[in-house]
């Protein structure tokens, strides 16, 4: 016990304590941390224009690509518990893409979405339709990072399935003499039952959405193809198209580690410290109006 | 399960064994000569060139042994200066971040080395002396310089009847119309010329210069809203996008290849006119020799105006902290002031030589391509932009306003520069010590 | 398990044959739409294979089909980029990373779960707030401690250790699932084994960790994966030393770096996802009763 709590403390004690210090100073690692009170939350809420972006970037992410991410998984679930063969191909099928690491789906996504060479907008458009702009459009990055969101659903999708598969038979069979359809059963039987699985879901992807960095980041470097010689993503694509993927944790990353104002960045980080609890906290008590333990222990 | 175990006992052993091989590759090196690390941009061909000028010292030079490293930015220095991993020398591309080199002290100040090595300041190009000071020090050196100018294509040229290259932006937008060529879907086939910022070279300080516009008042404060140049230009840039189409623009430079691969648009001929920098000339030269192209100053708003351009070039400084500061400053001094090393760097990358020496040392090569630019380099009205403490910040922001401008997402122009304008000046404040002026 | 809970109703009724037509064709529709999203979901593989078949013109050009099969890209890429190099710094990584969380939760869960001792219950509170908590909101913090602490010398900055070394400290995500999993081992077991004269580490060495097999394997493979496709904290620490870039930073690069059209770009994306699938494929079954496991636990 006690080398973890060393740890702990080390880890991650000291660095929350030091965050809310160093979020009122002026700090560049090269010289002393110097106390400027309350400069940086001033510039953080009055000056900064691109703070307001990063945040409702990411809330964007939150309130429609988790949801998505949700229901996509449940709706597959759903189906692959019902189909009679052919499940554990389809399972592997669907759950394989969520192994693909972060930066490679990115990189093929962008690549698969490129409006001029890429195959999807070819074949749209021997169909006869214009394909949008996708990652090189604000108006469709994030729809597009979306759609990168559900192809990588797997982990959720055989959460659910599994959950979806436990529910006791003999529920089914009573709702059914009731003279519940489909759709009653769905929404009297399968949803309650499975109701804390999908609040661990919903938690899950609401913390992956706050931290949701490596797709943006690859998505808005390689797709402005604005690389410098040196090759690397630089300061200046991050966000591309027009900071329409400029989540929060990107700017942070800027500030912190491209800019080196660790200070600011701390300050950063208190604000989004205090969303994250805000946001959970939301979720946690909203979420005793619909989730059933039915009795089972946890 | 077993498969499993053994799979993961053979992983153990390939991790512990990655981390013994990195052990003793970090003991066994120690041996006398000065082991110097030096951190440069070039990649590739452009960095075999300077390996060899490096070679060149290090075989003079017994007492010392140079190890370049390539690829290098400036996210990449400051990272490693914040963390105490600098290299002996470090070069950069640009002199955006000089404003935090010097100001933070994260690059030493060259002042006393350069008074003791009896080398006047005037032995550099006043344009080149400016972008390598900030805040009273002298934190870096030019190493070559780079300058903008227009690429043309002459056999495209020759098939739209066009003569030469244009001279005014009036001349320009009338050719590249000209020029532009669409598929039957209405997609673009050759494009005439493409000033789309974020797109390969196209910045709006290196486009401004065209406009004469300024970037600072007297007192340092940011007067972009209050000349016409930066608005001009921006109108000019508007109406250019819209003729294209900006989706059309968008999808067509999606499919370009990469502007430092040999599929570079301009190189395959799907750009009839490009924005590049002296250093395309051997580009082409190493990927397309049989380019039947020419090269021009960039047309500019103001006749008076023509033959100028942006210049900017790669600067070198000692971090902090080193080890052999003398041998840096040793090593650092032959690159930016020996004639022959200049010329012959330039020789090999086509940069600009960057000492008023060797912008006329007999050993450069002479190139018809790559002479309009060294007369672009001594042209009077050539230009810069600022250094400030924000380092690349400063310029990025204001290109984040002009591609939100021309994406048609700014309504107003006038307020939207007076409010940049601000938002820089606090952005100044705050990367220099905190707060909000 | 599955077809069998799916199938087999406890009593078989008559039923119409319209009924059974019906069924039939919900079946037939249900099948059609998993297919139709297996066809999706399997697309981006197919397309980045293809691709990373072209040629550099073909690859700049909107042709689905490559023309020749450049199977030389698969070799070009190698000699391209480190690729073995970013190959090995990975497995440092996450085998170093792995067998430390492992060794190190392990005992963190266990107490948590099992032993009786002042501030349990506070303990777990903050394990559930770490858990909850993105990285990002610590980052700057525990940057500026790597980057001042040089214990002789050693400059942790450039290298993966800051990366490594806190998982040996116990994370909270695998202290949790683990947790949860030990709540589920009967007392008696353990009772038993404190009857015999063993000592608590005995006991966990022993009896806890063989029952808890599957649970342990599930935080393995989770915490493999995870540092596998890292990208955030190794960028952080190791951007500016290529000679200590994990393969999704390497990647992330590649194109830019390297100057190379996507062609070459999608073979190493390829080469990128393949240890992870070969991984999947040895050990499938651990997988998805891991993931589960998360979720049913969870």
């Amino acid at each position: 016990m006690s080398p973890w709590l060393v740890g702990f403390s080390l880890f991650f004690g000291y660095p929350l304590v030091m965050s809310a210090y160093l979020s009122f100073n002026h700090y560049d690692l090269l010289s002393a941390p110097r106390w400027v009170g309350l400069a940086n939350y001033r510039y953080l809420f009055t000056v900064d224009p691109q703070v307001w972006t990063a945040v409702k970037n990411t809330l964007w992410l939150i309130a429609v690509m988790v949801p998505l991410q949700v229901v996509f998984a449940y709706g597959i679930a759903m189906l692959l518990a019902r189909a009679k063969s052919g499940v554990g191909l389809l399972r592997t099928i669907f759950y394989l893409p969520a192994l693909a690491p972060p930066v490679a789906a990115t990189l093929g996504f962008v690549f698969i979405l490129n409006p001029a060479t890429g195959p999807v907008n070819t074949i749209l458009g021997h169909l006869g339709i214009q394909g949008p702009l996708w990652f090189q459009d604000p108006a469709w990055s994030k729809p597009s990072l979306t759609l990168l969101g559900l192809w990588g659903v797997g982990n959720t999708m055989v959460i659910f399935l599994a959950a979806v598969l436990d529910v006791p038979r003999h529920l089914y069979e009573s709702a059914e003499l009731d003279g519940a359809g489909p759709l009653q059963r769905l929404r009297w039987v399968t949803l309650p039952t499975t109701s804390p699985v999908i609040l661990f879901a919903v938690i899950l992807g609401v913390i992956q959405g706050l931290q949701y960095f490596t797709q943006a980041y690859v998505a808005a470097g390689v797709a402005s193809g604005q690389a410098s010689q040196a090759g690397d993503v630089t300061a200046g694509t991050l966000g591309y198209p027009l900071d329409s993927t400029l989540v929060y944790p990107v700017l942070l990353f800027q500030h912190g580690f491209t800019d080196f104002q660790m200070g600011y960045a701390s300050a950063m980080a208190i604000l989004l410290l205090a969303v994250s609890f805000a946001v959970i906290s939301i979720i946690l008590i909203n979420s005793r109006k619909w989730v059933h333990y039915g009795g089972a222990a946890r | 399960m077993s498969r499993t175990r053994a799979v993961l006992a053979l992983l153990v052993l390939c991790a512990l064994g990655v981390a013994a091989v990195g052990a003793t590759a970090a003991t066994a090196k120690k041996s006398a000569p000065t082991k110097l690390t030096v951190w440069v941009g070039w990649s590739a061909r452009e960095l075999s060139v300077f390996k060899k000028v490096a070679a060149e010292y290090d075989k003079a030079h017994p007492n010392v042994t140079v190890d370049v490293v390539g690829s290098i930015n400036d996210d990449k220095i400051v990272a490693a200066i914040r963390a105490g991993n600098a290299p002996d020398v470090a070069s950069s591309f640009n002199s955006y971040d000089v404003g935090i080199y010097c100001g933070t002290g994260g690059w030493i100040d060259l002042s006393s080395k350069l008074k003791s090595a009896g080398i006047p300041l005037g032995t550099f190009p006043a344009a080149t002396n400016y972008y390598t000071q900030f805040g009273g020090k002298k934190c870096a050196l030019p190493l070559l310089a780079d300058d903008y100018g227009l690429y043309y294509n002459k056999d495209l040229f020759k098939a739209a009847g066009i003569s030469g290259p244009p001279k005014t932006i009036a001349q320009l937008t009338t050719y590249a119309k000209k020029l532009t060529k669409f598929n039957s879907d209405g997609s673009i086939k050759v494009l005439g010329f493409d000033p789309f910022i974020g797109f390969y070279e196209n910045t709006p300080e290196r486009w401004v210069t065209a406009w004469g516009a300024n970037w600072l008042d007297s007192s340092n404060h940011s007067i972009l809203g209050k000349q016409p140049g930066w608005s001009n230009w921006m109108k000019w840039l508007k109406s250019y996008v819209n003729w294209v189409g900006y989706n059309k623009l968008v999808k067509f430079q999606a499919g370009l290849g990469d502007e430092f691969s040999a599929s570079n648009a301009f190189e395959v001929g799907k750009l009839a006119m490009n924005y590049d920098g002296e250093w395309r000339v051997a580009f082409i030269q190493a990927e397309h020799p049989k380019l039947n192209y020419g090269t021009a100053p960039m047309p500019v708003a103001n006749p008076k105006l023509y033959g100028s351009g942006y210049i900017n070039g790669t600067i070198i400084g000692i971090p902090k902290n080193g080890k052999h500061e003398a041998e840096a400053w040793d090593l650092v001094k032959y690159l930016t002031t020996n004639t022959h090393a200049l010329a012959e760097l330039s020789n090999g990358l086509r940069n600009v030589p960057s000492t008023s020496a060797s912008l006329t040392s007999k050993e450069l090569t002479p190139d018809a391509h790559f002479a309009t630019f060294l007369k672009i380099f001594g042209n009077k009205y050539s230009s810069t932009s600022p250094i400030t403490a924000a380092g690349v910040s400063y310029t990025n922001a204001v290109q984040n306003f002009a591609t939100k401008w021309q994406a048609g997402k700014v309504s107003n122009l006038g307020s939207g520069l007076a409010k940049l304008d601000s938002q820089l000046d606090a952005m100044v404040k705050q990367a220099g010590g905190g707060g909000v002026p | 398990m599955t077809v069998a809970a799916t199938t087999a109703p406890l009593v078989r009724r008559r039923v119409p044959a319209a009924v059974r037509r019906r069924r039939f064709l919900l079946a037939v529709a249900n099948h059609s739409v998993l297919i139709g999203f297996a066809i999706a979901f399997l697309a981006p593989f197919v397309f980045i294979l293809l691709t990373a078949l072209m040629t550099n013109n073909q690859a700049l050009s909107p042709d689905l089909w490559p023309h020749p099969f450049r199977w030389r890209n698969f070799v070009d890429v190698w000699t391209k980029a480190p690729l073995w190099r970013w190959m090995l710094n990975t497995l440092e990584y996450s085998v170093l990373g792995t067998l430390g969380l492992v060794v190190s939760s392990v005992p963190v869960a266990y107490a948590l779960a099992r032993l009786h001792w002042r501030g349990r219950q506070a303990m777990f509170m903050v394990v559930l707030v770490a858990l909850m908590l993105p990285p990002q909101v610590t980052v700057v913090p525990l940057y500026v401690m790597w980057a001042k602490f040089h214990p002789f010398g050693f400059n942790f900055i450039g290298t993966l250790w800051p990366v490594i070394l806190p998982n040996w400290f116990g994370d909270a995500f695998s202290i949790f699932l683990l947790r949860q999993f030990f709540l589920t081992i009967p007392e008696e077991y353990l009772d038993a084994a404190r009857v015999d004269g063993c000592g608590e580490l005995r006991i966990l060495g022993t009896v806890v960790v063989r029952l808890a097999k599957p649970a342990i394997v599930a935080v393995a493979l989770f915490s493999f994966l995870y540092t596998f496709n890292d990208f955030f904290l190794p960028l952080l620490y190791t951007g500016e030393a290529p000679h200590h870039w994990v393969l999704s930073i390497g990647l992330s690069q590649f194109r830019s770096l390297h100057q190379v059209q996507w062609n070459l770009t999608m073979a190493a994306t390829l080469l990128v996802m393949v240890p992870v699938v070969v991984i999947f494929f040895l050990a499938q079954r651990a997988f998805v009763e891991g993931v589960t496991l998360t979720g049913v636990k969870g």
